[in-house]
């Protein structure tokens, strides 16, 4: 630093200094503070609304939990209230496979087709919900007779969800009478799963049903 | 040098820096500038710690659910500290693995929705209301504190949410529940005949000379265990109880009579109102009027209350025994009825209306009612005390002394010599791990030292050493020769049961029916016409066997002998299959199944969701 000789002179260097960079010192200054306090005010709003739709969410869920009658409708309104508001968030996503559900439970298979379809959409950012969304819509598909776009979402499956796809794969060909071809997806789901997991009882009944008929099968070829 | 330094921070532009720094910790905190000490927990998933608290917390939770399953007398063995502490670990691996899942779906929970779950959970509500003190002292037993629960809370409901997004759901397609219900309703025509071991038992001739045999050349089969037989000394603190006179009871008694007694207790209600004087005193005449004019205390406290902590509760204080707050109010609620209201009281804070809600009695107690208690308390503290001197001195001697004569004089205690004890031993004091493993440890078990003086719990200590070393050896067939024979027998048994089931096959394929052949044989026969998968008449070996048989072909049965089960061998006749019709199926019993599938995908999904994520997770075990 230089030094100054006399007390008037270090005044008369500070008021010059502050001539010439006084104004973009305090612009900056004041760019830095609004910028901390935009910050904050923004993670704010953010917070808010993410606990609005865990509260929405959470609403859904109890009200879809009881046998009312009006359960169904209002669960529904707070389900599509989430998707409206809360577009972004997996809220929206989850609520949206719920309509899936309602809608399957009612018959309505081309309704669940669009909310998986648009689950989809949105879970680009989330493997784990994009496999889930494209399982359900392959088997929505299946029932709505379309076995051959279904297989194809069915080979997307990432090595987690091997054992849901080959189930999946199974029920399409047993469907269409393929019990041979079942049998193997079945196998390969039960050959999947982790060791020491709780086989699911239709699985199991699925394979002694086909292990049965294809034995009945060879002894008849031979 | 301090000199200048004092000079230029009088400067302008120092004072510039000083006015950013404040600026900055006024908005980002200290807490930024401080970081947290070095680690110290139990484990690390992908760099997020598990304390040792949060271990302990959750294996006295597993503990208490399996003695709660065992029962009371539980064998120590099954709660075997180290493994109990592996699967609780386990668990809160799994439990953080999800949590964090939750949160990077951002998945979250406002304090207010985590306030309406602790408002309403029965076990914080006296009479249906939340009580505060419930729900602090609740949680100062378990070892919460109100944050780390409520954060526990927020976790639980995460999790939640996940799980009833993704396994929740699930659902069963028409389709789906088409094809589970033709395979559910499939029937099978079976006719079976049982050949029950027993009754070819009683008839097995044997032989010394098959035993023996049997004996010669299977002795892998008949090693005794290697065991060893133990010299030890038992400290227990039940020895060290003494007598308490009866002065030092009732010192005791006067030092801790608080703990027994009930002071008297009211529950107090309050309105405060803050300010000048002049504006307090229009502010509480405004007050009493509204009050006046029948306004409830709970309603003119949410109004005109300043106390912003109780105004939202009716203003409520909570309970005090004469000692909470400032005299002048305290004498003001003494001089109280419950439901009366006060007139303005003034403290420092400012002017009150008081209004006492409820009023508790107390109540007391005397030295005799306690004194049992107490003796036991002084008795316990005292031995723990003694005991722990003890153990000390045993551990220097027996660190230094060949065997436990020494020891055992030194403390006056007697040495003990134990049964046989195996490296897996179940019964008895030696079923225990700890001891177990300091017997067959290498200093004890191969160089024959003394071991360590090991606690079992705080008022049980055992010191061993091995007295003797049993090694394996071929049991004498003496020992062994009946369990031979109920082998051999039953194998034996076995054979002849399949050889009648032969000759009953031989003649259902001759001709004869299954009733014809089995009443030939005097044996007892079953049919079921249309059995279904879920048959619960059927033995389960016949069950299984039958469903996996091929279907008849041109009206001849299928016939297999079945000798899975060991207590019986079953001739069974598949005549024939009907396939199953979904449109059979009643409707109740097809919503089950559809909620069974929409369960079981759902739970397969989560599972392998769970799997995958512990599968990429880093987890550090210390």
């Amino acid at each position: 630093m230089e030094s100054y000789r006399s007390e008037e002179e270090q005044v008369e260097a500070l008021k010059r200094w502050w001539k010439e960079n006084g104004r973009s010192t305090l612009i900056g200054i004041a760019l830095a503070l609004g910028l901390g306090f935009g910050w904050q005010a923004w993670q704010k709003t953010q917070q808010l609304a993410a606990e609005n739709a865990s509260n929405l969410y959470q609403q859904m869920l109890q009200v879809l939990s009881t046998q009312d009658e009006q359960a169904g409708t209002v669960g529904r309104q707070l389900a599509t209230q989430l998707k409206e508001q809360h577009r972004g968030t997996v809220y929206a996503q989850f609520a949206a496979m719920h309509l899936a559900r309602l809608a399957v439970n009612d018959g309505q298979l081309q309704a669940a087709e669009q909310e998986l379809r648009w689950t989809l959409s949105m879970a680009s950012g989330n493997d784990d919900i994009q496999q889930v969304a494209q399982l359900r819509l392959a088997r929505v598909l299946a029932s709505l007779e379309k076995p051959d776009e279904a297989l194809d979402l069915l080979q997307g499956a990432n090595p987690d969800y091997q054992a849901s796809y080959a189930i999946a794969r199974g029920d399409i060909f047993l469907s269409q009478g393929l019990e041979a071809e079942a049998f193997a997806a079945y196998e390969s789901a039960l050959a999947t799963m982790e060791e020491g997991a709780p086989v699911p009882q239709t699985l199991q009944d699925k394979l002694e049903f086909l292990g049965a008929r294809l034995q009945s099968a060879v002894l008849e070829a031979s | 040098m301090l000199q200048d330094i004092r000079a230029n921070a009088q400067g302008t532009v120092a004072k510039v820096i000083i006015g950013l720094i404040v600026i900055s910790f006024s908005i980002f905190g200290i807490e930024s500038l401080l970081f947290s000490g070095g680690s110290n927990g139990v484990a690390e998933v992908n760099g997020e710690e598990i304390s040792p608290f949060a271990l302990q917390q959750e294996l006295s939770v597993q503990q208490r659910r399996l003695l709660s399953i065992l029962g009371e007398d539980a064998d120590p063995a099954l709660l075997d500290q180290a493994q109990m502490s592996q699967q609780a670990l386990e668990t809160l691996i799994q439990r953080e693995i999800i949590k964090q899942a939750a949160k990077d779906m951002g998945l979250n929970t406002s304090d207010q929705a985590i306030a309406d779950i602790v408002g309403s959970m029965e076990q914080f509500q006296i009479d249906g209301q939340f009580s505060p003190d419930l729900f602090q002292g609740a949680l100062a037993s378990a070892g919460f504190t109100p944050a780390l629960f409520r954060e526990r809370l927020a976790e639980d409901v995460e999790i939640g949410q996940l799980r009833a997004g993704v396994a929740g759901s699930d659902f069963s397609t028409e389709a789906e529940l088409d094809l589970a219900a033709s395979i559910a309703l499939e029937g099978r025509d079976v006719r079976y005949i049982s050949l029950p071991l027993l009754d070819f038992i009683a008839s097995v001739e044997l032989s010394d000379e098959a035993v023996e045999t049997f004996y010669q050349q299977n002795p892998e089969r008949f090693q005794s265990e290697e065991s060893v037989i133990l010299e030890y000394l038992e400290l227990g603190i039940d020895a060290y109880r003494k007598d308490v006179d009866e002065e030092r009871l009732r010192e005791e008694f006067e030092l801790v009579r608080d703990e027994f007694e009930l002071s008297a207790e009211a529950r107090v209600s309050h309105i405060l109102i803050e300010g000048s004087d002049a504006d307090r005193a229009e502010r509480i005449a405004a007050a009493q009027k509204a009050l006046s004019e029948g306004m409830s205390f709970a309603d003119a406290a949410a109004e005109f209350s300043d106390d912003i902590g109780s105004a939202q509760d009716g203003g409520d204080l909570g309970y005090t025994a004469g000692d909470t707050f400032p005299e002048a109010m305290e004498e003001a609620i003494a001089a109280l009825g419950v439901g009366e209201q006060s007139a303005a009281v003034e403290t420092e804070a400012g002017t009150h209306l008081l209004l006492v809600t409820d009023r508790r009695e107390g109540s007391s107690v005397s030295f005799e009612d306690v004194a049992a208690e107490l003796e036991d308390r002084i008795q316990s503290r005292d031995a723990a005390a003694d005991l722990l001197v003890d153990v000390e001195r045993l551990r220097d001697i027996a660190f230094n002394a060949a065997d436990l004569n020494a020891p055992a004089e030194a403390l006056e205690l007697e040495v003990q010599t134990s049964e046989p004890v195996s490296r897996n031993q179940q019964e008895g004091l030696f079923a225990r791990p700890a001891l177990r493993q300091a017997a067959f440890s290498e200093d004890v078990f191969e160089a024959g030292h003394n071991s360590e003086v090991i606690e079992l719990n705080p008022e049980q200590f055992v010191l061993l050493r091995v007295a003797e070393r049993r090694p394996a050896a071929l049991k004498p067939l003496e020992d062994v020769r009946a369990a031979i024979e109920v082998e051999l027998r039953e194998q034996l048994a076995k054979e002849a049961a399949a050889a009648q089931a032969m000759e009953l096959m031989a003649a259902l394929s001759q001709g004869s029916t299954v009733e014809e052949a089995a009443n030939a044989a005097g044996l007892q026969w079953q049919v079921e016409l249309g059995a279904r998968r879920n048959s619960r008449s059927l033995p389960g070996v016949v069950r299984e066997r039958l469903f996996a048989m091929p279907a008849p072909e041109d009206g001849s049965p299928t016939r297999e002998i079945v000798d899975e089960d060991p207590d019986a061998t079953y001739l069974v006749e598949l005549a024939r299959v009907s396939s199953g019709n979904p449109a059979d199926m009643p409707v109740q019993e097809r919503e089950l199944l559809r909620q069974r599938i929409a369960g079981e995908t759902g739970g397969i999904l989560q599972q392998q969701f769970e799997t995958g994520l512990r599968e990429r997770a880093e987890v550090i075990v210390y």
